[in-house]
């Protein structure tokens, strides 16, 4: 092959990334561009050609979709839900798969095993007995209780990305604290948590978008006011005969863009820090 | 050793502090019952609020109950927007035997669950107490809330569905009225479809609300066969003749008369293909005049255009939507809180506010038409007058089939449109779905 | 290191009673009551052994059911992952706006499925949807279809809901990569190796063991996959896009009979366990470091 050829070929191939970059941008993009063009446009035009431009531009379906639903102080629950659970669950997780990754004792594959079992469990067939699980501990109708299920439901996906994180930095480092003299507890937050920070994200990142549109048990672990979240409102819009479309597009809009927000910041904190953690070598 | 202790609790104390940081609700929690000043609370949650029609009135109905047994009972509404979600929710609480003081029946049939588990509390001797309450029951009404000879529910709306139809385009086929046979009745559809319009707007998704009331309709003005089937609550076999032909004809609908996207569209769909002029003709209850004049829906001067019918052989669904229901509580206080919220809120005065407010067909035939009803649905008023004429009556299918049966239809209607299922085999697979309960 | 040992039980505590909590203590209600005959409607539990199991085995609805489930499984380990995977070792080299892209891939799945859902309602609808409109344009109008309600494309469109938004895929996969030292990189170049066959040779098999945890879960996203297919077809026409947990919700809230839900609960379980030792066992996921 001559080097020419090579340019050749490099061009076209450099051609077909950037097409199929391009594709996969739009593929990805298309379905937010449709809810925020669909949130300006009225029922009937929602209905009769869902792929449209707006005839014109309006904010009734925002107006009402803050009159019909309460849908900002769901969305103040949520925040808060959301922010403790995923805390939690990256915490506690971080500390179980550590010890999974890093020590021996007996009966650690069966347990870890059990616990990434999880993972396979259909939901729906567990609603019932988690009801009652959380109304045995008084805590139907809680924040708590959300925060409680949202924990325990990213359990496996954090467990496993975690371990997988924790498993693959270096032994030396710890050794080199131990010598040093710093305890287990220290070890574990000082040394190892900063160079898990992006598993630690990903797995954040993870929790986050799940508790964050969870619907069913936000459903049936709620009643009032308290503890209602974000998803739960997108069911004022619609019922058995009537609907109103302009506005459900808009509380999806409002829903999402918060997550996307969080998603685009977190993601630079994630390659931030495996940028920094390169070094440890 | 020690310090594992320590750290242990401190892991303990953390978990607890967070959740008890946030979990503030539960001490505020009100459940329902008496509080310290003796006021007795009813939480109540309902699925009517949102968009939903009934939205305002229920709202209104609370306000005023509040204002009226202020002091002694206290309604706290609690929304559950979907009436799906409201279903699966007090299910849930059907299997833990905890559930709210009152409960909507609706169209759910909730009453039958409750019933099985025993949790509903008795209302004949309180409606045989009071001769204004008992007078709203109508024999009808009778049927749809008692069992064995108790009454144990409470209706406030009827559901009294015919069609509608689009005066411009039967116009435009040259088509004067509606039809009182379903042999006229067909050959307006092929008139409309000659003109180059859409006869039927219909649906099947969602369990096929649009499409099973014209179902239905054939199948109770086909004979006595007919008409018993569709008086059976939870009936098992599909598969006879007058069922079959029904079914072939439902075919030949979906196939010839419809929209393209009638095939997996849900009622929003259909509704639409109607109210943009797209189709000439929608079977739907009077709950959807209001659209009418939603211009969010449809074009301005719409409603105008509109008229309504019963179906042909002189049919029309008339039944009362099953009513609200008091369960068995620990506090005989807060039952008797709960059935005098159920009377209020299914009392003559309820049903003329759902009338006045959104055009609710009330439960009871002796709730008066008031001249402000009149002026403000005249549709409503001339289809109600359509409807006393009828001569046959019943229930739509949906309300008295099998639960499990809804998403069957919904799946095998597109079968039946595409011929890969017969009417035969169609109405096997409901008698075979049927038999599974 | 005695120390070491006696803070075991402490970091696990907080998880393993998260666990038992949420799902052990639940999952044993669920095994518990597929041996009863137990219904919303009935008063009591009879205790029936193996009969539901039985039923099961007996019904072609769950066969179908249970077909379309490993299918779907199947084509979201390969497929989804495969273009997910690709996205990442494109995007690892950081090409212009590679940021970008990263971020942007993500966003279908943070939507809730429910607007997703009716999106592709839209796209697939026979009469105004996106397909349709494009077939007809360069006059393909015979190949024009009800796509989601066709007993013959129903399963392939409902696929395209969401096989080809790997997000999470990439984003994990995409950070491993990252995460691969440069001298490593280099050394394959040095050797004379096109970026081709570095991609390959060296940066997949230092991948394998996230590409492993991305199939588990793309095996187990399908494993559940309940709205985007109760949105869209509702399992229909026929049985044609009815997986395992549109079976269970339908005997679950049609039927009112958790017993037999419970049993189409626990062979979900059984498939995951199966699924999750296989993708395991594959990609060497659990393997030790040390």
């Amino acid at each position: 092959m001559s080097p020419v050829q090579m340019t050749m070929k490099e061009r076209v191939l450099c051609v077909l990334k950037y097409l199929f970059l391009a594709l996969c941008v739009c593929l990805a993009l298309f379905p937010i561009l449709w809810v925020i063009m669909s949130s300006f446009k009225t029922n009937a035009e929602i209905l009769s050609n869902g792929m449209a431009l707006p005839q014109n531009f309006s904010f009734v379906g925002y107006r009402d979709a803050l009159t019909i639903s309460p849908i900002l102080s769901y969305f103040g629950h949520s925040v808060i839900i959301t922010v403790i659970s995923t805390a939690l669950n990256v915490l506690l997780l971080a500390m179980a798969s550590y010890v999974f990754a890093r020590c021996r004792f007996r009966g650690r594959d069966a347990l870890y095993f059990l616990l990434s079992l999880a993972m396979v469990i259909p939901m729906t067939a567990l609603l019932h007995p988690v009801y009652s699980v959380v109304q045995t501990l008084g805590l139907y109708d809680t924040k708590a209780g959300l925060i409680l299920v949202y924990t325990a439901l990213n359990l496996p996906m954090s467990l496993l990305i975690l371990r997988g994180t924790f498993a693959s930095i270096p032994k030396a480092l710890e050794e080199a604290a131990y010598v040093d003299g710093a305890g287990f507890v220290r070890t574990f937050f000082q040394i190892m948590m900063p160079c898990a920070k992006g598993g630690l994200t990903s797995a954040a990142v993870l929790a986050f978008l799940q508790s964050w549109n969870e619907f069913t048990f936000a459903l049936v672990l709620t009643s009032g006011e308290e503890a209602r979240t974000l998803p739960l409102s997108l069911s004022y819009f619609t019922a058995q005969f009537s609907f109103n479309y302009t506005a459900l597009f808009a509380a999806v809009t409002i829903a999402v863009i918060p997550s996307i927000v969080i998603f685009a910041v977190f993601q630079e904190q994630v390659v931030s820090s495996l940028t920094a953690g390169s070094v440890k070598e | 050793m020690k310090k594992r202790l320590i750290a242990m609790l401190m892991t303990g104390v953390l978990c607890a502090g967070t959740l008890a940081g946030c979990g503030s609700g539960s001490d505020k929690q009100e459940d329902s019952g008496a509080s310290a000043d003796g006021v007795i609370t009813i939480n109540y949650p309902t699925f009517q609020c949102g968009v939903n029609t009934a939205a305002p009135v229920v709202a209104q109905l609370v306000e005023e109950f509040n204002e009226e047994y202020a002091g002694k009972y206290q309604i706290k509404l609690e929304e559950v927007p979907g009436d799906a979600n409201y279903v699966d929710k007090i299910k849930v609480q059907l299997g833990t035997g905890d559930l709210p003081p009152v409960v909507y029946g609706a169209g759910y049939n909730l009453l039958d669950l409750a019933l099985a588990k025993d949790l509903v509390v008795d209302l004949t001797p309180y409606v045989e107490a009071d001769p204004e309450w008992k007078a709203l029951y109508s024999e009808t009404a009778l049927n749809t809330n008692s069992r064995d000879g108790k009454i144990y529910a409470s209706s406030v709306e009827g559901s009294v569905v015919g069609y509608f139809y689009n005066k411009d385009l039967f116009a435009q086929a040259g088509i004067e009225a509606p039809a009182t046979t379903w042999e006229e009745f067909f050959q307006q559809c092929d008139k409309l479809k000659a003109a180059g319009i859409t006869p039927l707007a219909l649906d099947t998704a969602d369990s096929a609300w649009v499409t099973q009331l014209w179902w239905g309709a054939m199948v109770a003005t086909s004979g006595e066969e007919g008409m018993k089937f569709m008086q059976t609550m939870n009936p098992t076999d599909y598969n006879f003749p007058a069922m079959v032909e029904a079914v072939e004809t439902v075919q030949k609908m979906l196939q010839e008369y419809t929209t393209l996207d009638a095939i997996g569209g849900k009622y929003e769909h259909a509704a639409n293909n109607f109210l943009s002029g797209q189709a000439a003709m929608i079977a739907n209850g009077p709950w959807m005049i209001g659209d009418f004049s939603d211009t969010s829906k449809t074009t301005e001067g719409f409603a105008d255009k509109i008229g309504s019918a019963i179906y042909p052989d002189s049919f029309v669904y008339d039944a009362p939507i099953q009513g609200y229901f008091v369960t068995k509580q620990d506090d005989p206080k807060l039952e008797e809180a709960a059935v005098e919220m159920v009377k209020f809120f299914t009392s003559a005065h309820a049903q003329q506010l759902g009338l006045e407010m959104q055009g609710m067909v009330p439960a009871s035939s002796t709730v008066e038409v008031t001249d402000e009803a009149k002026s403000k649905y005249p549709l409503l008023v001339e289809f109600l007058d359509q409807a006393a004429g009828a001569e046959l009556r019943s229930d739509n299918m949906q309300a008295t089939m099998f639960s499990n049966l809804l998403d069957v239809v919904s799946q095998e209607l597109p079968r039946l449109y595409s011929g890969e299922l017969d009417a035969t085999a169609f109405c096997q697979a409901l008698t075979d779905a049927a038999a599974k309960n | 290191m005695k120390i070491k040992k006696g803070w075991i039980p402490v970091f696990l505590l907080p998880a393993v009673v998260l666990f038992l909590l949420i799902y052990a203590v639940p999952l044993l209600m669920v095994f518990g009551t597929s041996l009863f005959d137990y219904r919303l409607t009935g008063t009591g539990m009879t205790f029936i052994g193996l009969d539901n199991y039985i039923r099961l085995f007996q019904d072609p609805d769950f066969f179908q059911a249970l077909t379309n489930t490993v299918i779907w499984i199947l084509i979201q380990c390969i497929v989804h992952v495969a273009l997910g995977t690709f996205l990442a070792l494109i995007l690892y080299k950081k090409p212009r706006g590679w940021k970008f892209v990263r971020t942007a891939y993500m966003i279908p799945n943070i939507i809730s499925n429910a607007a997703m859902g009716m999106i592709f309602l839209n796209i697939f609808n026979p009469q105004y949807g996106v397909i349709n409109s494009l077939l007809k344009a360069i006059g393909l109008e015979h190949l024009t279809h009800n796509w989601l309600m066709d007993s013959t494309t129903a399963f392939p469109s409902v696929t395209m809901v969401w096989v080809l938004f790997a997000g999470y895929t990439t984003t994990l996969v995409l950070a491993q990569a990252l995460s691969i030292d440069e001298s490593v990189l280099e050394a394959a170049h040095v050797d004379g190796a096109t970026p081709f066959q570095t991609d390959l040779f060296v940066v997949l098999p230092l991948l394998k063991k996230i590409i492993g945890t991305t199939m588990v879960m793309a095996a187990t996203y399908m494993l559940q996959m309940f709205d985007l297919i109760y949105i869209t077809t509702n399992g229909g026409p026929g049985k044609a896009t009815t997986n395992l947990p549109l079976l269970l919700y339908g005997v679950y809230k049609g039927e009112n009979n958790y017993g037999y839900a419970n049993t189409i609960g626990v062979v979900i379980v059984v498939i995951g366990v199966v699924a999750m030792t296989v993708i395991n066992k594959a990609m060497k996921v659990n393997e030790e470091d040390y």
